[in-house]
């Protein structure tokens, strides 16, 4: 996927500079039940069906030192209670060998930026956090988050479908996953969708730091 | 740096090379259902924006659904070693926290055809609340009854919750088996509500992490009691170390059993527990004494204690037949606490005497330590 290095600020999923970036399309698959971190999660999913968002548009921009990832996909709908809808990208660190849909592991953990529709109450917390992620659900605060420019999200919903963008340091990697949690069927930690490959940031090679992600 | 325990066995991060376990015994023969343990609970942890519905420390009657609302049937647990999957409590289910039209009684102008009543925010949460269904009670004239069940976290020695957390933020603390949280870590995924089986931890929505009473560890490292239990008027919370053999838990629970964990079939082994109620005999329909059958129904008090609550009330009942004969029994002296600090073990330091409240050290201290 190519990076498109802008002048104008694509923070938001509506501003006209997202109009000229070729986008993908990502196909998505439930985070695997035997790579949950726990006997309880495994059993209590045992019989539900999850991953119910099978593919996303993925387009990328990157503007000065951060990177910008729209992600575009259609919801469920569905009346949203305890859980919300939410969206997230993984860098892995440069030696991660193994594909992102176990959302990294311990010995190869991997940063996420994970952007969750907020409610009413919420509107203290900040829109996107900056993770470190071990496993599926197994997330962590990125200890050296604060020391890096700040991950964000601006989000707009039209009827189904959802339009984010997440940003963040350029240098988080060279390589992203991304997933997709269904608020609705209470989606959340491991349980999810994920992209089953590596998508590899042409364009973004340059700022690709080993640190970063582990 | 912290260690995350990737993978959990049911047992979670607890027990097996603990130290030490602090334990709790409520006598419910002696609760009144005034909830001062409640009210000093809340006073004390649960008073910030997204915790106006959590009462870690309640009091319910029984029979009744309780809080939340029908909780006995919300699943969660431990069976034949496996966890149980569970129903995450909502925040209808739980209810409370409520506000009220103030605005529109007092400023609107409409005079006394204002009334006031809480704001539904859309969620349901006000028709249900912490003690809904108080002193409703079961039976029927003229033998209805009821009594109180106070709850609070058991801080089980088999931790459901944290064995289903999965980011590791929930442990077992090794030198007093306090289950805890540390909220750094927590991300709301919530799995915790769903496998407790006794329902007593809550979501703050507004800082979007679970939160559960932390038998006020604050206060119990400086030697004081848990709010709820120094508080109590009826001076029927006992607190103290499960393995001290002089302190009333010990005695109450492994020498006399006569103090026993509610629940027991859920399988995470509580470390609250409960001097089960006597009960007046039954009238019979002439209005004569049944002096063969307890007004609460033995069954209904195994269906909430096991089947070793005969065998607790039928110690009590002889305990108290001893005495009534003229004879003395350390039992029963132990449960009316002739001497106030004698429920609190080793936590008997008076709050009032130290340089700062212990509470306040507790924001920093939620932080797990480094293992």
């Amino acid at each position: 996927m190519q990076v498109v290095a802008v002048r104008d600020d694509p923070g938001d999923p509506g501003a006209p500079v997202w109009e000229g970036v070729p986008s993908e399309t990502v196909a998505l698959a439930p985070v695997p039940l035997d790579a949950q971190p726990n006997e309880y999660i495994r059993t209590s999913w045992a019989s539900r069906p999850y991953g119910s968002v099978r593919e996303v548009q993925v387009a990328a921009t990157k503007r000065g030192e951060t990177l910008f990832v729209r992600l575009e996909w259609t919801g469920s709908g569905a009346e949203r209670r305890e859980f919300t809808d939410g969206a997230g990208v993984f860098f892995p660190s440069a030696e991660a060998g193994d594909g992102p849909t176990t959302m990294g592991s311990r010995a190869a953990p991997v940063r996420l930026w994970l952007w969750r529709e907020r409610l009413a109450v919420q509107a203290g917390l900040p829109a996107a956090t900056d993770l470190v992620s071990r496993g599926p659900g197994v997330f962590r605060p990125s200890e050296d988050g604060a020391a890096s420019a700040p991950v964000g999200a601006v989000s707009a919903q039209a009827g189904k479908a959802w339009t984010v963008v997440l940003s963040g340091p350029a240098g988080a990697g060279d390589r992203m996953g991304v997933a997709v949690w269904d608020g609705a069927n209470e989606e959340r930690a491991g349980i999810g969708a994920v992209s089953s490959a590596w998508i590899a940031l042409d364009g973004n090679a340059s700022q690709t730091s080993k640190k970063e992600g582990q | 740096m912290t260690t995350i325990a990737v993978e959990q066995s049911v047992e979670g991060n607890a027990g097996a090379h603990q130290a030490g376990q602090v334990a709790m015994v409520f006598d419910l023969n002696k609760c009144m259902g005034c909830q001062t343990c409640s009210v000093a609970c809340k006073v004390l942890w649960t008073g910030e924006e997204g915790e106006e519905h959590e009462w870690w420390m309640t009091v319910n009657t029984q029979p009744g659904l309780g809080t939340p609302k029908g909780w006995e049937e919300m699943g969660g647990g431990i069976k034949d070693g496996k966890p149980v999957a569970g129903h995450q409590p909502s925040r209808a289910e739980f209810g409370g926290g409520w506000t009220f039209n103030y605005e529109e009684v007092l400023y609107g102008g409409k005079g006394a055809g204002a009334h006031l009543h809480p704001v539904d925010p859309g969620d349901g949460s006000t028709r249900w609340g912490m003690n809904w269904d108080e002193d409703q009670g079961g039976g029927e004239y003229p033998n209805a009854y009821y009594f109180y069940l106070p709850r609070l976290c058991n801080h089980c020695t088999h931790p459901v919750c944290a064995q289903a957390c999965p980011t590791g933020a929930m442990y077992k603390r090794q030198e007093d088996g306090v289950v805890l949280r540390d909220e750094t870590v927590c991300q709301g995924a919530r799995f915790c509500m769903e496998a407790c089986p006794y329902k007593k931890i809550y979501f703050n929505y507004a800082r979007n992490v679970a939160q559960h009473c932390i038998l006020c560890f604050p206060r119990l490292e400086v030697g004081v009691a848990p709010a709820c239990a120094r508080q109590c008027p009826g001076r029927l919370v006992f607190v103290g170390m499960r393995s001290d053999p002089e302190g009333p838990i010990h005695k109450l629970v492994d020498e006399w059993g006569i103090a026993l964990p509610l629940h027991p079939e859920y399988g995470t082994e509580p470390n609250i527990y409960y001097v089960p109620p006597l009960a007046p005999y039954r009238l019979n329909e002439d209005m004569s004494i049944d002096y063969e059958n307890p007004r609460i129904p033995p069954e209904y008090l195994e269906s909430l204690f096991g089947p070793r609550v005969h065998d607790a009330l039928g110690t009590l009942r002889s305990e108290m037949e001893r005495v009534r004969a003229g004879g003395t029994s350390e039992m029963l002296d132990t449960l009316i606490v002739y001497r106030w600090p004698e429920l609190f073990g080793p936590f008997t330091t008076d709050p009032a005497g130290l340089d700062r409240r212990p509470e306040a050290v507790a924001v920093s201290l939620t932080t797990k330590p480094a293992s």
